[in-house]
């Protein structure tokens, strides 16, 4: 009955996100082979702030959301191997509000997970490192970074 | 009709507000006009005229609202009429107000029943329109769409056919923001839209959203 729940919630993100979301970001759900649609796993798409070293790079991200969803938070990964000082190697996010024992409340939406991971990108939080390249490029060697982040939005251009 | 109604009730309701003093020498004042006043009663009667005809337009717009329980309740005013009436009669006197009451009353109520008339035609008339026009839309009009196109600063609202083709609502635009239609790239769900889809072919419902990209190219 949990999983009700949290499709019925996602048929209303689903519906809320095409009628209002901010320029730039692109989020969906999943559409398998067959042509069904998966409202469990979206498939979304973060343009870098612009006037930051992010501009111009367009970062995809997965969303799985679980049965428990929205008790619980939707896991978000980038890809594998993700240049940044709060993203694991594996491409998760860590994110206080994506944390089911912090930030988490099930009131927050899809697009407010979007736009804080698009805030998260160009303000990193030294306080709670998920990968040791990225984190210590930041405190260490800030130019190096910079480089780093400007060279990883090319690998990311629009998908038009 | 209203504006009579409400000038017939006008003394009914000045003499209410009024200092009951000024009142009296108003009515006085009428009166003796003919055989030369004071000088000193007329200067204050000037003053109350003013001060009446204050009173009396606000208190119209008030009244207007509800006619039947205000406006013909309250007694006429005795005062003024007292003094009108002076040397009267008592009974001739009393047979007046009950007339001038009447009358009110009888319009009073004319006014409620033709506004009551006019309300219902006015909703027969709306719902008929609603009847008529609800089974003719699917038959002989094309379904429209509310779409909106959202470029980096904001959105702009479309109303299109949805089984229109996107190429007239793209030139439409591109018309419209000055911009060359070639450097525009129009999306929904992150997926370029193709210049022949169609609203319903693609899916879409009132007020969702179209990103349009300006290419540098």
């Amino acid at each position: 009955m949990s999983g009700g729940i949290a499709r019925g919630r996602l048929a209303e993100e689903r519906k809320a996100w095409r009628k209002n979301h901010p320029h730039g970001f692109v989020a969906k759900p999943e559409t398998g082979p067959d042509g069904a649609i998966d409202l469990m796993i979206w498939q979304c798409i973060i343009p870098g702030k612009s006037s930051t070293d992010w501009e111009g790079g367009y970062f995809p991200l997965t969303l799985h959301f679980s049965e428990d969803y929205p008790s619980k938070p939707p896991k978000c990964k980038f890809p594998q191997g993700f240049f940044h000082p709060n993203v694991y190697p594996s491409g998760t996010v860590c994110l206080s509000i994506l944390n089911e024992d912090s930030g988490w409340r099930p009131a927050i939406t899809v697009k407010q997970i979007l736009v804080g991971i698009q805030d998260l990108l160009d303000q990193p939080n030294p306080a709670d490192p998920a990968q040791t390249d990225g984190y210590q490029l930041f405190i260490q060697e800030p130019a190096e970074y910079k480089r780093r982040v400007r060279q990883q939005a090319k690998q990311y251009p629009p998908v038009l | 009709m209203m504006e009579e109604f409400s000038e017939e009730l006008e003394p009914l309701f000045d003499y209410r507000r009024v200092q009951p003093l000024n009142v009296v020498y108003l009515d006085d004042d009428d009166l003796d006009a003919p055989s030369a006043s004071p000088p000193k009663r007329r200067k204050i009667s000037d003053s109350a005229v003013e001060k009446v005809d204050a009173t009396v337009k606000a208190v119209n717009v008030i009244d207007c609202g509800d006619k039947e329980e205000e406006d013909w309740l309250p007694p006429p005013p005795k005062v003024s009429l007292d003094a009108k009436l002076r040397g009267e009669d008592s009974t001739l006197r009393e047979l007046r107000l009950k007339k001038q009451e009447l009358a009110s009353l009888a319009q009073s109520a004319e006014n409620v029943m033709r506004a009551v008339e006019e309300s219902v035609k006015r909703e027969l008339s709306d719902s008929l329109e609603a009847v008529a026009e609800k089974p003719s839309k699917p038959r002989c009009e094309r379904n429209k769409i509310v779409l909106s196109i959202q470029d980096k600063d904001g959105a702009k609202q479309f109303r299109i056919y949805v089984d229109d083709k996107f190429e007239r609502l793209f030139k439409m635009y591109a018309d419209k923001a000055k911009l060359d239609l070639k450097s525009l790239v129009f999306c929904f769900d992150g997926d370029k839209i193709g210049p022949a889809a169609t609203p319903d072919a693609l899916g879409m419902e009132d007020n969702d959203i179209i990103e349009v990209h300006v290419t540098s190219s």
